[in-house]
């Protein structure tokens, strides 16, 4: 009976409760303000790490907010799915929150430090909210505040570009939200709950009476979540969004933000929908082609890009589709590998950005044409870039590889072997692109022509963390793997 | 015939509903920023008003547990549900204004086509 029975609520807490704090500490005490971020952002971390040794010992258990069990009470559930999740959203937006100390002095007025400090923490504790609740609508309550704070870290570099992307992705986004409460309308209408295992057990007896609410629900849920996610017909506000935005904000809505909300599609569909019903109308069918034209077209377009962050926000489009790929083929080994390519894109998309963020920082070049033997004077920054396409492109060594793997592997189990063409064409559309700007960075003879500023240590550490990290996961992926295949278990 | 009679019952759906759609379509078709946040509105009221309507029980009483009474009760949930959305919903609103405000002050301007339109001339 100690405090880390309350570990769940209290990883949001003190996020919420700093992101409250740091306005008013970088004030008063300016100093203080970014290692209090870091510190919570630890904090977070370490007690989510400490929620996975729990579900190992003692299997899934659930916390119920204020002692009220569902269906009265909000219900965070606490499996090794969900822990997954957190503890991927918290690592990783520590990691960029390093680099992001550095970067954002000269992207930012220094004025605003602290209220993007209070956005950050605000998105951070949104994420892991979504990831570990269990109610309909703590859900909603939690996407909107993501959808705010995603906005607000875009928009706060108030130039005009961040203020149309951001506008033109909060009108998109309140789209999705409103869809998707309208959906909770029609389950709640039939269910009359709103706890997802308590609905999951409802619905079979509400499918027979009213089966049309099920299915606009169903479709509901999927332009809810695509278009947060950036399922293909629906990512028209992402390029805009990711390129436009301050390089750590980039790299916390490629890494993160569109991450979180596939989980939250598979939730829906896995645990709250019964399989019946994802059996009797081709949902699956749905996500499995609208990802399949993602991962191509997304590259496509990715290729014509003359900027180097709009490039890779379009291939970001291309890859959640590999996510919503493993989810759409229903199958353990392909949802395995579309959660490996959550964490591993995550990571490499980050670094990416990362990589494009000291780019600009350094040279302030954001043409791909002028990067022409950029590997000469930045070569730590190009090493990081070419290790993060190697992943994309899925070489063997890299993380990108297993998770394609894993996909393609799934494919073939369930006897569609179209997607792993699409999984290999898509990796050579993935080549086109990335490997030019690697050749004309290091093999071109001439010099580099533009001012070169040097680049401050605090950013090139997160980046060495990021190259061994992906090589990490790349050799070692057996942990993940296995913890995935248990996670994934209750599903199949 | 059976059809039409069972969406005359369940007329407040069918409003809602048609209040969805009015708003999702204006929120996607209208070039006006302005007009774009209003119909933002328009639809996350009919999400409420659906939510309201689906705890609503004819002859229902306010939900005030009295002593040994045995009236119907309204289901106060969606109620109290709806009141938290429209809290989000006025965040959201007043975000979105003061980005169109910020937005005027760089094109001077409300509507998305001119907008375009000075960005294409530079």
């Amino acid at each position: 009976m100690g405090l880390e029975q309350h570990f769940p609520a209290l990883i949001i807490a003190i996020l919420f409760g700093i992101a409250f704090l740091s306005p008013l500490l970088f004030r008063w005490a300016r100093k203080l303000s970014a290692p209090v971020l870091i510190t919570t952002l630890a904090m977070a971390t370490m007690m989510a790490v400490y929620l996975l040794v729990l579900v190992y010992q003692g299997g899934e258990f659930s916390y119920y907010m204020g002692g009220w069990p569902p269906p009265w009470g909000v219900e965070f559930k606490i499996n090794l799915l969900r822990v997954y999740m957190l503890l991927i959203v918290l690592a990783i937006s520590l990691w960029i929150m390093v680099y992001a100390l550095k970067d954002l002095e000269h992207e930012l007025k220094q004025e605003l430090m602290g209220w993007y400090y209070s956005l950050y923490a605000l998105l951070v504790g949104s994420m892991a909210g979504i990831a570990l609740t269990n109610d309909l609508f703590n859900l909603f309550v939690l996407m909107e505040i993501c959808a705010i704070s995603a906005c607000a870290i875009i928009s706060i570099k108030e130039d005009r570009a961040c203020l149309e992307a951001s506008f033109k992705y909060l009108i998109l986004s309140a789209m999705g939200t409103g869809c998707f409460l309208l959906g909770v309308a029609m389950l709640y209408m039939v269910t009359g709950q709103l706890n997802y295992d308590l609905v999951n057990e409802a619905l079979p007896a509400a499918i027979e009476l009213y089966p049309n609410n099920m299915f606009a629900a169903a479709a509901l849920f999927i332009v809810a979540f695509g278009t947060k996610a950036a399922l293909f017909p629906l990512h028209v506000w992402l390029p805009d969004a990711h390129a436009s935005a301050p390089s750590p904000s980039s790299a916390m809505l490629s890494g993160l933000v569109i991450k979180i909300y596939a989980f939250a599609l598979f939730i829906m569909f896995y645990q709250v929908f019964p399989r019946p019903l994802l059996e009797s109308i081709p949902i699956n069918e749905i996500v499995l082609w609208l990802s399949a034209m993602g991962i191509m077209f997304g590259s496509i377009f990715a290729m014509v890009q003359v900027d180097l962050k709009k490039m890779l926000a379009y291939s970001s489009i291309g890859q959640i589709g590999y996510v919503f790929l493993g989810i759409g083929l229903d199958d353990t080994i392909a949802v395995t590998g579309g959660f490996y390519h959550l964490l591993v894109h995550a990571i490499m998309k980050s670094m990416l950005f990362m990589t494009a963020g000291v780019i600009i920082y350094s040279t302030g070049i954001r043409q791909i044409k002028q990067l022409g033997g950029i590997g000469q004077v930045l070569p730590i920054t190009m090493i990081a870039f070419t290790i993060g396409s190697a992943s994309m492109i899925g070489l063997p060594g890299t993380g990108g590889l297993i998770s394609k793997w894993y996909l393609a592997l799934g494919a073939l189990e369930i006897g569609r072997p179209i997607f792993v063409v699409i999984i290999l064409a898509s990796s050579l559309l993935n080549a086109v692109y990335y490997m030019p700007i690697i050749v004309n960075a290091f093999m071109q003879q001439e010099e580099f022509e533009h001012e070169v500023k040097p680049v401050p240590r605090q950013m090139l550490i997160p980046l060495f963390v990021g190259m061994a990290a992906i090589i990490f996961f790349g050799v070692f992926s057996r942990p993940v793997i296995s913890l995935l295949e248990n996670a994934l278990q209750i599903f199949f | 015939m059976e059809m039409l009679i069972r969406i005359l019952h369940n007329y407040y759906y069918m409003v809602a509903i048609l209040l969805f759609v009015i708003g999702m379509h204006t929120m996607l078709t209208h070039s006006n920023l302005i007009k774009k946040v209003i119909a933002m509105n328009i639809m996350d009221t009919s999400v409420f008003l659906l939510f309201v309507a689906i705890g609503y029980t004819y002859g229902g009483a306010a939900p005030i547990v009295a002593e040994n009474s045995e009236i119907l009760y309204v289901n106060p949930l969606p109620g109290s549900l709806m009141l938290t959305g429209i809290v989000v919903a006025v965040s959201i609103t007043a975000y979105a204004l003061s980005l169109v405000v910020k937005i005027y002050r760089f094109y001077g301007t409300v509507d998305y086509d001119e907008i375009c339109l000075i960005r294409s001339q530079e």
